[in-house]
C-alpha cells in the first residue's frame, strides 16, 4: 500500500508553499499523508466512516493552522497529532450521542451493500483484533505493516524512541497473530470459521 | 483471500514489514475494494480546502522590511514634526504649559479648603474624629 512515484519536494518546502496558498503543494502533502492520516484515525476510531471524517477534517484544520507549524520539516508528526486529537474528539462525541435518550435516525453514510457484503465479516474480525491492542500499538502496526512507514519515520513522527516503536510493533504483531491466527481463520470467499 | 495462519518465520519485506500481518490488515485499506477511493478522498478534500487556499493567496507577502518601512512611514514624520515644534518653542522661549489652566487634580480637590496642619496636630485626640485628620494622614 506504500505509494511510489517521482521524488516530491521535502515537507518544509511544501508547507511553506502551502502557506502562500499553493494548492499544488497542499495537494502533494495530502497525497503523501492521506493514507497515514486515515490509518492513525482508524486506530483511534475503529470505524471506516469516522476515520475518513477525522482524516479529512484534520487536513483542513492543519491547513487553517499551517502558520502554527513551527517546524515545517516535521509536518507529518504535527499532522498526526491533529489527526489523533480530532479522532479522539469524534469518538467522544459519538459516545455522547449514544447516551442521548432520543434515538437518532440511521446513518446515511453506510457503505454500499456490495462493499458491506464483501468485507463486513473480515473487517469485524480485524476490528476485534485491533481493539484488543492499546491505541499506540494499533497506530504503529497500521503505519508500519499497512502503510509501509519505516521504524525511524514512525519514531520521528510520533515522537517516540525507535526501540519503543519496535517493542510496540512486536507486541502488536504477536497479539494480532494470536487473535487472527487462532480464532479467525478466514477462508477463501470471505467465509470464516474458528 | 488467503487463510490466516501462524508463521514462526515471520516473512518480511525490504523495510522490515511483516508481509503476513500486512496481508491480514490489507482489507482495512478502503482502496482494497474501491480503487478510486483515494482519488475521491483527495478531490473532495481539495474542494473543501479551496476557499482557505484562495484566502492565503490573497494575503500580501509581508517581509520584515515591509513591516519596518510601514512603521517608519508613520512614526518618523511625526517625530520630526514634534522635534521641530519643541526646538522652535525653546528658541523663542514660549512658556510650555503641560496642564491647561484651571484644571484641578484629584489631590487638590481632596485637600481644598482644609487648613494646613502638621501631622502631630492632626493626630491630636481632639481632632481624631475630624475629617481633616484623615486627609492630613494621607497627604
Amino acid at each position: 500500500m506504500s505509494s511510489s512515484g517521482p521524488p516530491t519536494p521535502n515537507d518544509g518546502d511544501l508547507v511553506r508553499s502551502a502557506r502562500r496558498g499553493d494548492d499544488g503543494a497542499f495537494g502533494l502533502l495530502v497525497q503523501k499523508y492521506r493514507r497515514a492520516a486515515y490509518a492513525v484515525a482508524y486506530s483511534v476510531t475503529g470505524s471506516h466512516e469516522d476515520a475518513e471524517d477525522a482524516a479529512q477534517e484534520s487536513f483542513l484544520v492543519a491547513l487553517e493552522r499551517l502558520d502554527e507549524c513551527r517546524s515545517p520539516e516535521r509536518f507529518a508528526g504535527w499532522l498526526m497529532t491533529i489527526v489523533r486529537n480530532r479522532s479522539r474528539n469524534l469518538v467522544r462525541r459519538e459516545s455522547l450521542r449514544e447516551m442521548d435518550p432520543v434515538p437518532l435516525s440511521a446513518s446515511t453514510r453506510l457503505p454500499t451493500p456490495e462493499r458491506e457484503a464483501e468485507l463486513s465479516e473480515l473487517q469485524a474480525v480485524l476490528r476485534g483484533a485491533l481493539d484488543g491492542l492499546p491505541e499506540v500499538q494499533r497506530e504503529i502496526v497500521l503505519l508500519h505493516d499497512l502503510e509501509g512507514w519505516k521504524h525511524r519515520e514512525i519514531a520521528d513522527r510520533l515522537g517516540l524512541p525507535s526501540g519503543t516503536v519496535r517493542s510496540h510493533l512486536h507486541f502488536a504483531r504477536r497479539a494480532l497473530r494470536d487473535v487472527l491466527g487462532a480464532d479467525a481463520t478466514v477462508e477463501e470467499g470471505g467465509r470464516s470459521s474458528s | 483471500m488467503k487463510a490466516f495462519s501462524r508463521d514462526p518465520r515471520s516473512p518480511s519485506d525490504d523495510i522490515g514489514r511483516d508481509t503476513q500481518i500486512a496481508a491480514m490488515l490489507a482489507p482495512l485499506d478502503p482502496a482494497t475494494t474501491d480503487r478510486g477511493y483515494w482519488l475521491r478522498f483527495q478531490s473532495r478534500l481539495m474542494r473543501a480546502a479551496a476557499p482557505e487556499l484562495a484566502r492565503r493567496r490573497m494575503l500580501p507577502d509581508l517581509t520584515m522590511g515591509d513591516i519596518l518601512t510601514g512603521w517608519a512611514r508613520a512614526v518618523v514624520p511625526t517625530a520630526v514634526l514634534a522635534a521641530a515644534i519643541a526646538a522652535l518653542a525653546l528658541i523663542q522661549g514660549w512658556p510650555i504649559q503641560l496642564r491647561p489652566a484651571g484644571s484641578v487634580t484629584l489631590e487638590e480637590m481632596l485637600v481644598a479648603g482644609m487648613e494646613s496642619e502638621t501631622i502631630p496636630q492632626a493626630l491630636d485626640e481632639a481632632a481624631a474624629e475630624s475629617s481633616i485628620s484623615f486627609a492630613a494622614e494621607r497627604f
